[in-house]
């Protein structure tokens, strides 16, 4: 590459206007798009390379105003003040059929002297409404170059890429938004004071609220009414109104109407999907379509994957050398890495419905559906977003909740998301419920598939009840509020969201399998060799599994695990669990190859066949229903605890979520043992 | 009786066509989002839908046919009249 100053560039505009996807087209990186406002949850950036020149470019996340009122405004707020040195421009998004909307922002945008670029997307959108914009009209009176795009069909991407290069990026000097006459003079000096380049951003900083010391002097001079009605959020009132009033006179000249329009696609759908309803049976059908996939589709992959694993660790064992590397790899990594594996196409299939939901735009629906319904528990509509990707998994939900403006509710959706069955939990439940539940079905349904759901629920169900009781603990911060757009539908991008989706899964796949292979690799050791055994050896190697110094480990910490029905085995599986959940499945691969004369046997049925000394099956139903029960309520992944705590920025609230999950998980587990034992 | 024609926005009967006049909020509890998604005195709406047990309103409004989702609370901020 050529030694050229990366030219950086912001993609800004409101949340579903397709930002993400001119964002997609113009940088072909990884990076998800959705339709849903808070999917672009942080700034993500991406490069480009157009004639010999490098461009970064950063996609903010959307945002209706400057004023910022919930976190992911606020992270956008902060960037474009605060960075504007060191990007070259903004390429300010707008969507045809919301101008109005859009121009709101750009305007507060372009009087912070932001040197921009506009593009409007979707124009052939706006036609079908029977609306034309005069393209040069708007141009005109805007002072600023606009480019027409359809970012889903690649028209007019180019066209940016151009502009970019050309530095076509344009400042006015006129600002929009007049500072009301009785504060210009006040704002003026202000703005002189503190050095600043605008007199915009010193109006900014009071009516935003950050010189909050500074309103009692603007007071001075004013009419005792004047003085009243300066509080910062009159000011963003005032300013905003004025601004619309504005926007309307310059759309007036520029849009032209025919009097009919076609029904649009939206208009016909939510007739039935927000319908009292129908709405309901729609919600529920999508999401037994969603669970009847994640396990009958994935299971004929499952086979395969599985088949091929327990080949390859038979195959392996056969043909390396005899010795401790050939039981290393044949039986303690190949089994651990297959035993996540086989779960790939689960996550895969659950994780494709919850990006082609998003990008549709239902999920503003679903919000819409439930929110009266999360309203007793303490959590908003907007909580459904994060609990219904919990089920995928906690991180990028509690990164989702970015967009709740009640920090009270924000902080109860982060607590109480990670009781939702993600999808590192599926491995532990598909072997326990192989293990306990038998092979029959109840009206063509399996029982198996039928206590699968029953988890499901239950994560859901103390999810909502865990938030009922905790939200009389936390404190409240403000009104809570849902005023929220519903954006128009869009056919979701199949083919680019399989690729994320491919993507994801990589990402799973590789992320445990890196510590599952490290997790197999102490295992083995710790399985492989035993205290010595006779004086003149200092350890003992290729023990019995039960005179290594796993077993021992996993002895000492027995009569804690005892009441809840465990043995040591399943100990160290809990133990090893608390760095992902998905470990205990390498775990119990390893510890049961070990184990046995005859290694190529699937692991599963060696776990069937266990017994404990005094003869009683490891893992029979109580045990099994313990087992399930602790993985359900734990908190078992330290990832999750990173982006709690990145997220709250409080080690209180972070301990709190761990004392309290693995508190109730212990409580449960040795209660359902004890009954049913 | 109330004046002819002066509603809040929220208990606004459904599918008839209204007109935005202000705003009733001498406390400032009025999420200013409400004025930023673009429910402006002179704006048109209808209310469409409304989620089962007063859950939020659907409702359509501006030249632009624009959606949004609020609560019967936030409903309750905007003075509206019935258009014919």
């Amino acid at each position: 590459m050529q030694d050229t100053q990366k030219k950086q560039v912001l993609l800004v505009g409101n949340p579903n206007v397709g930002k993400s996807t001119v964002f997609n087209t113009l940088c072909n990186k990884k990076q998800k798009t959705g339709n849903y406002a808070g999917v672009t949850v942080a700034s993500h950036s991406g490069n480009y390379a157009y004639k010999n020149e490098e461009v970064e470019v950063v996609d903010l996340p959307g945002s209706y105003s400057i004023y910022p009122s919930s976190e992911d405004e606020a992270i956008f707020s902060k960037f474009l003040i605060d960075e504007q040195k060191n990007y070259a421009g903004v390429i300010y998004i707008l969507e045809a059929l919301s101008l109005k909307r859009g121009l709101l922002l750009f305007q507060q945008i372009q009087d912070l002297g932001v040197p921009m670029i506009l593009v409007v997307n979707q124009i052939d959108q706006a036609e079908r409404r029977g609306i034309t914009i005069d393209i040069q009209k708007f141009s005109d009176a805007l002072g600023i170059k606009i480019i027409q795009t359809n970012a889903k069909e690649q028209i007019g991407i180019e066209e940016i890429k151009e502009a970019v290069l050309n530095n076509e990026f344009l400042k006015t000097d006129k600002t929009s938004f007049e500072i009301p006459t009785q504060h210009k003079d006040f704002i003026q000096k202000l703005s002189s004071d503190k050095g600043l380049d605008n007199e915009y951003k010193a109006w900014i900083s009071i009516s935003s609220g950050v010189d909050v010391d500074k309103i009692e002097s603007m007071k001075k001079g004013l009419s005792d009414s004047e003085a009243k009605n300066l509080v910062p959020k009159r000011l963003q009132v005032q300013e905003t109104v004025r601004r619309y009033q504005n926007v309307d006179r310059i759309l007036a000249n520029v849009i032209s109407k025919r009097p009919q329009f076609k029904e649009l696609l939206t208009e016909r759908l939510d007739k039935v999907l927000v319908h009292k309803f129908w709405g309901y049976v729609v919600f529920l059908l999508i999401l037994l379509i969603i669970f009847q996939s994640v396990f009958f589709l994935a299971e004929y992959p499952m086979n395969w994957i599985d088949n091929f694993f327990a080949w390859l660790s038979a195959f392996t064992g056969e043909h390396l050398p005899e010795g401790p590397l050939n039981s290393l790899i044949s039986n303690g990594i190949i089994p651990g890495l297959g035993g996540i594996m086989v779960f790939a196409p689960q996550i895969g299939i659950l994780l494709y419905f919850l990006y082609l939901l998003e990008d549709s735009g239902y999920m503003a629906r679903v919000i819409f559906l439930m929110d009266r319904f999360l309203r007793p528990f303490g959590l908003n509509g907007k909580s459904i977003v994060p609990l219904v990707s919990g089920t995928a998994c906690a991180i990028p939900a509690v990164i989702s909740t970015r967009n709740i403006e009640n920090l009270k509710e924000r902080l109860l959706t982060i607590l109480v998301t990670p009781f939702m069955t993600c999808s590192a939990r599926l491995p532990v439940y598909s072997i326990i419920i192989g293990l306990i539940i038998s092979d029959g079905t109840f009206f063509g349904i399996q029982y198996k598939a039928l206590v699968l759901l029953g988890m499901y629920l239950l994560g859901f169900m103390v999810a909502l009840l865990s938030a009922a009781i905790l939200k009389g603990f936390i404190k409240n911060q403000g009104k809570t509020y849902l005023v929220m757009d519903l954006p128009t539908y869009k056919k979701p991008l199949f083919a680019y969201d399989f690729k994320m989706v491919l993507g994801k899964v990589w990402e799973f796949i590789t992320g445990a399998g890196k510590i599952i292979f490290i997790v197999s690799i102490i295992i083995w050791f710790l399985s492989y060799f035993g205290p010595k055994q006779s004086p003149n050896e200092v350890v003992a190697t290729n023990v019995k599994l039960d005179h290594s110094y796993l077993a021992k480990m996993g002895k000492a910490i027995e009569p804690a695990i005892a009441p809840l029905g465990y043995d040591w085995k399943m100990g160290v599986g809990i133990i090893t669990s608390f760095v992902a959940r998905e470990v205990f499945v390498g775990t119990m691969s390893t510890l049961y190859s070990l184990d046995d004369d005859a290694p190529e046997g699937k692991v599963i049925d060696k776990m069937r066949h266990d017994v404990k000394p005094n003869g009683e099956k490891v893992f029979n139903f109580a045990t099994g229903v313990s087992v399930l029960l602790f993985y359900a309520f734990a908190m078992q992944c330290v990832s999750t605890l990173a982006v709690v705590y990145r997220e709250t920025k409080s080690w209180k609230w972070t301990g709190f979520q761990v004392v309290m999950m693995t508190g109730l998980a212990y409580f449960v587990s040795m209660i359902a043992y004890q009954i049913l034992k | 009786m109330k004046e002819k024609g002066l509603h809040k926005l929220s208990g606004f009967p459904k599918n008839k066509m209204g007109k935005i006049l202000g705003y009733d909020d001498d406390q400032m509890k009025m999420p200013s989002k409400i004025i930023e998604m673009g429910l402006l005195p002179e704006t048109a709406f209808r209310i469409l839908y409304q989620a089962p047990f007063n859950g939020p309103m659907y409702v359509e409004f501006g030249e632009e046919k624009s959606r949004i989702a609020l609560r019967e609370e936030e409903g309750s901020f905007i003075i509206v009249e019935e258009l014919n």
